[in-house]
């Protein structure tokens, strides 16, 4: 949730021209909002999942605290408003696009994808990595290239963060049902698979700089970032057994989250220091 | 006059009635955050908000 909201902050922040603070305060209220309802439908529809496994097990719904159709009813009353509030008072499309994130996070993802396909974090991350999609286009009613590559990084950083996940709690998953890869291809292939995005999430997260929208700087910090989680990641692949393994996974899981943010916060940085500084970005 | 007749209808626990009051001052305060959002942008768009281009 922390990181939906603070990377639409980034896509806001960066979008060209001035955002009045009335408008972006609203545009990344209506998003959170937006988040925090589909995560709430997610946790009714998965309530009998939730409850198997040890993560989600003191969710408030596994707990009885709240039944699946208070959270459904929640869930479904946040997400109007936040799409209609979004909509009327920032821009149409800005609204459109948040509607769809929830539609694709509940429905595709939670009720199509995860118990049905191991590629289900794959193609689900797709809701995850709209928000500063969601954002920009608050900030400027259109869409460009840049919020396309803000989104390609969260979506190709999506599969390494939750596989590494889904190594160290394969267990959990197994009991469930759920078709996450270490549980249907096996602990080796999901070493491997997460390699292999992790070097293309490297080299996308790094994209912004030859292609002009960012500065040596920003490449500079995503390379040496995106060599952390290289190495962690074939630290995952080569130990493949006991501790050792277990380790290199949850230092994986665990770094992947730093990176992103520290990534998402260097792209802030620039802006920042660009419009404070503009000779230094000539 | 039957003094032990029990109420008509549903009677709520003393837990109940707290989450009831607990629910109507959050949906009372999200109401107020919702009219002063629409005043706030009203105010900052000016005759504007009424133009919502895609």
């Amino acid at each position: 949730m922390s990181l939906v909201i603070f990377t639409a902050m980034v896509g806001l922040f960066i979008a060209p021209g001035h955002v009045h603070p009335v408008i972006a305060f609203t545009s990344i209220l209506c998003i959170a909002v937006g988040a925090g309802a589909s995560g709430a439908m997610n946790m009714a529809y998965e309530a009998d999942i939730d409850a198997l496994m040890s993560r989600t097990a003191n969710r408030p719904i596994p707990r009885g605290r709240v039944t699946p159709g208070e959270a459904m009813a929640f869930g479904l009353i946040l997400a109007f408003f936040s799409v209609i509030t979004l909509g009327v008072l920032v821009n149409l499309l800005a609204g459109a696009l948040l509607a769809f994130t929830i539609f694709f996070y509940v429905v595709i993802y939670t009720i199509g994808l995860k118990r049905w396909t191991a590629q289900n974090i794959v193609i689900g991350g797709a809701a995850g990595a709209l928000p500063p999609v969601v954002a920009w286009a608050a900030a400027t009613g259109s869409l460009s290239m840049e919020p396309i590559l803000l989104f390609l990084i969260i979506f190709f950083w999506t599969p390494p963060h939750f596989w590494a996940l889904a190594l160290f709690r394969s267990d959990d998953y197994a009991r469930a049902g759920v078709p996450m890869l270490p549980v249907v291809a096996g602990p080796d292939a999901t070493r491997l698979q997460i390699l292999l995005y992790t070097i293309v999430l490297v080299a996308i997260a790094a994209a912004p700089w030859p292609l002009g929208y960012f500065s040596a700087v920003y490449g500079v910090t995503s390379l040496v970032l995106g060599a952390g989680m290289m190495w962690l990641a074939v630290d995952v692949y080569r130990h493949r057994e006991g501790k050792p393994a277990a380790r290199a996974t949850r230092r994986l899981f665990a770094f992947s989250i730093l990176y992103l943010f520290a990534l998402f916060a260097t792209l802030l940085l620039e802006v920042v220091v660009r419009a404070v500084m503009p000779f230094f970005f000539g | 006059m039957d003094d032990n007749r029990q109420p008509d209808g549903i009677v709520l626990t003393e837990a109940q009635k707290r989450s009831r009051r607990q629910r109507s001052i959050a949906i009372a305060l999200a109401l107020v955050v919702l009219v002063a959002l629409f005043f706030a942008v009203t105010m900052v768009k000016g005759p504007a908000v009424l133009v919502r281009p895609m």
